[in-house]
């Protein structure tokens, strides 16, 4: 029956009522499009890392003394199960000429059969020698081009595709299969880039190196990939945040006009609630009857703002990222209830007020109001 | 049985202090049917709020059944109002958008009482007082005299031994409020009700058993 008498309440200020809806139905729907929205760009930002989150990057402990990785440190480590591929690499910074240019460049040895675990060809094949695409421009070479690395000469077989890795960047990189690599430079590994099984084995994986490895004397550090990707979770979760903070205010406002709304409600009803004080009931009724009626408000804001809210996102999706694949996922079923959630919250906080204020009418002063 | 012992009651208005009642007495037995009679401005109105506890007196006592209400909480108020005291208003005061079923429905429902049961109780009330047929109108859809029977429909709701009417003929014509009184008096007579009915209409003295005179917040003459 309170249900029902909120229900009439409402009906009776028909325009007010769908008014203060609206403003739930727009709070939502900014609030939870937003979110949708923040959510679809984290996942397209992540999208382009989601072939490194499963590598770790193993590097000589340089706090300890150690600058390079020994051919027996690699074999340990080939030995862990959870290694799916194991690329040890080396490096040195060289002196590279073509022609009459010439410039330094971090040149990197690798085994050929494994580079095109790490890297896409833009041009040529893998065996032999790979330039960047940068450092392919700055040169002007093609494949089959001769350029000199540290004063030997090599003819490239392939240019890198333009791309972004956290190790190695490959637009500037010269890379030489080890057996060239050896025969100009003396180096021992500087990194291996690992990738394991897969990324919930990857803290299994650094137990082991460090079991196998780090027992006696911590030779090398391990780095996961999964670190950066997780920052830059972080990052875009608190961009999503701050975007949804911002939406927010328009839930504020439609608080704000539901508060307005109660008030002028109790002010109008007082000689109603004094009559229903006056046959029995309790304060806790009235104020249940008021927070009832701003809790209807909410939930038919918020779950038609909620509905909507996923065409808002797939809206701003497709506007700012020209993707809607991330704009129904699960996540964005979160951000519909959270959006929900707090549109009901809205109307119910803004309620309290006005409802105390109903509630704590005395019987004979509310029938005499005029 | 209500009893009242040298009840005073003050308001403050602005800085001007209104003495509404100034020390009244009065007993009214089970069953009785009392008319508190005077002029705008007695203090009757004042009178019929206090035993009907939606008021506290500035000093004295008020005992309904022997309790007194002073001692009450708001809480013990509101339940004793709800159970034992039924109310008449001269402006009828029902819910707008409730229907007479349903505005006789209420009291039970702030009872806690199950759907059915004030259902068929509703029905029954309504029926009492001649209106069975208009039970799903809405308060603007029937006339006066029809929204003062609800209203008397409504305060029997939860079988009150106390019927307390302010005026219930004061909106009404001649013939309307005939019938309003008619009713009060059968529920007086046929049930056993205590009324305790306040009025300036010299008119309605016919229907009390004893009629009370209030003056300037004094009881001027009581027989």
């Amino acid at each position: 029956m309170l249900i029902e008498l909120a229900l009439r309440n409402l009906a009776r200020t028909k325009v007010r009522s769908t008014l203060a809806i609206i403003g739930i139905i727009i709070g939502v729907m900014a609030i939870s499009s937003i979110g949708i929205f923040g959510e679809s760009l984290k996942a397209v930002i992540l999208e382009n890392f989601k072939d490194v989150a499963n590598e770790v990057i193993i590097t000589p402990n340089y706090v300890h003394g150690y600058t390079s990785i020994d051919a027996r440190t690699v074999k340990k480590i080939e030995s862990i199960p959870f290694a799916e591929l194991v690329i040890p690499v080396k490096s040195e910074s060289a002196l590279v000429e073509c022609k009459e240019k010439k410039t330094y460049a971090t040149v990197y040895g690798m085994d050929v059969r494994k580079t095109k675990e790490l890297f896409e060809l833009e041009k040529g094949t893998y065996k032999g020698c790979l330039v960047g695409s940068k450092i392919a421009e700055f040169f002007k070479l093609r494949v089959g081009s001769r350029i000199t690395i540290a004063g030997r000469e090599f003819r490239v077989s392939g240019i890198i595709k333009e791309g972004a890795r956290f190790d190695i960047n490959p637009n500037y990189a010269v890379i030489l299969p080890l057996r060239d690599f050896d025969r100009i430079f003396s180096e021992e590994y500087s990194m291996i880039i690992v990738k394991v099984e897969s990324i919930d084995k990857i803290e299994a994986f650094k137990e082991a190196v460090n079991k196998i490895v780090n027992r006696k004397e911590s030779k090398v550090s391990v780095f996961e990939m999964k670190i950066i990707i997780e920052r830059i979770k972080r990052v875009f979760e608190k961009v999503t945040l701050f975007l949804m903070a911002i939406a927010g205010v328009s839930l504020l406002v439609a608080g704000i006009s539901i508060l307005n709304i109660m008030l002028m409600s109790t002010i109008e009803r007082t000689k109603e609630i004094g009559l229903m004080r006056a046959i029995g009931a309790y304060r806790e009724t009235i104020l249940k009857l008021f927070l009832t009626e701003a809790l209807i408000l909410g939930l038919i804001g918020s779950v038609v703002g909620g509905a909507l809210s996923l065409l808002g996102g797939y809206s701003i999706d497709m506007l700012i990222l020209k993707t809607a694949k991330y704009a129904f996922t699960p996540s964005s079923i979160l951000y519909v209830l959270i959006g929900i959630t707090f549109g009901i919250l809205t109307a119910l906080i803004s309620a309290m007020y006005p409802a105390w204020k109903a509630s704590k009418l005395e019987p004979i002063e509310a029938l005499r109001y005029e | 049985m209500i009893e009242l012992i040298d009840v005073v009651k003050k308001y403050r208005i602005g800085v001007h202090e209104v003495i509404a009642l100034n020390g009244v007495s009065l007993s009214v037995r089970d069953g009785e049917f009392v008319a508190i009679m005077g002029p705008s401005g007695s203090g009757k109105s004042t009178l019929l709020h206090l035993i009907g506890c939606l008021d506290k007196p500035t000093s004295g006592k008020v005992l309904i059944d022997g309790l007194d209400t002073s001692k009450l909480s708001d809480r013990e108020l509101t339940e004793l109002r709800r159970d034992k005291i039924g109310f008449v208003f001269q402006q009828y005061y029902l819910i707008p958008t409730l229907t007479a079923l349903e505005n006789v429905e209420l009291p039970m429902v702030f009872k806690g009482i199950s759907k059915e049961k004030r259902r068929s109780r509703a029905e029954e009330l309504l029926e009492l007082v001649g209106l069975k047929g208009k039970k799903d109108r809405k308060p603007n859809e029937l006339s006066g005299g029809e929204q003062q029977r609800v209203a008397i429909a409504r305060a029997l709701a939860n079988e009150p031994s106390i019927l307390l009417c302010d005026e219930p003929t004061g909106n009404l014509d001649t013939k309307s409020g005939k019938v309003v009184m008619e009713i009060i008096k059968r529920l007086n007579v046929e049930e056993g009700v205590t009324v305790v009915l306040v009025t300036h209409d010299p008119s309605l003295k016919v229907y009390a058993d004893r009629v009370i005179g209030i003056r300037d917040g004094r009881i001027v003459n009581a027989d």
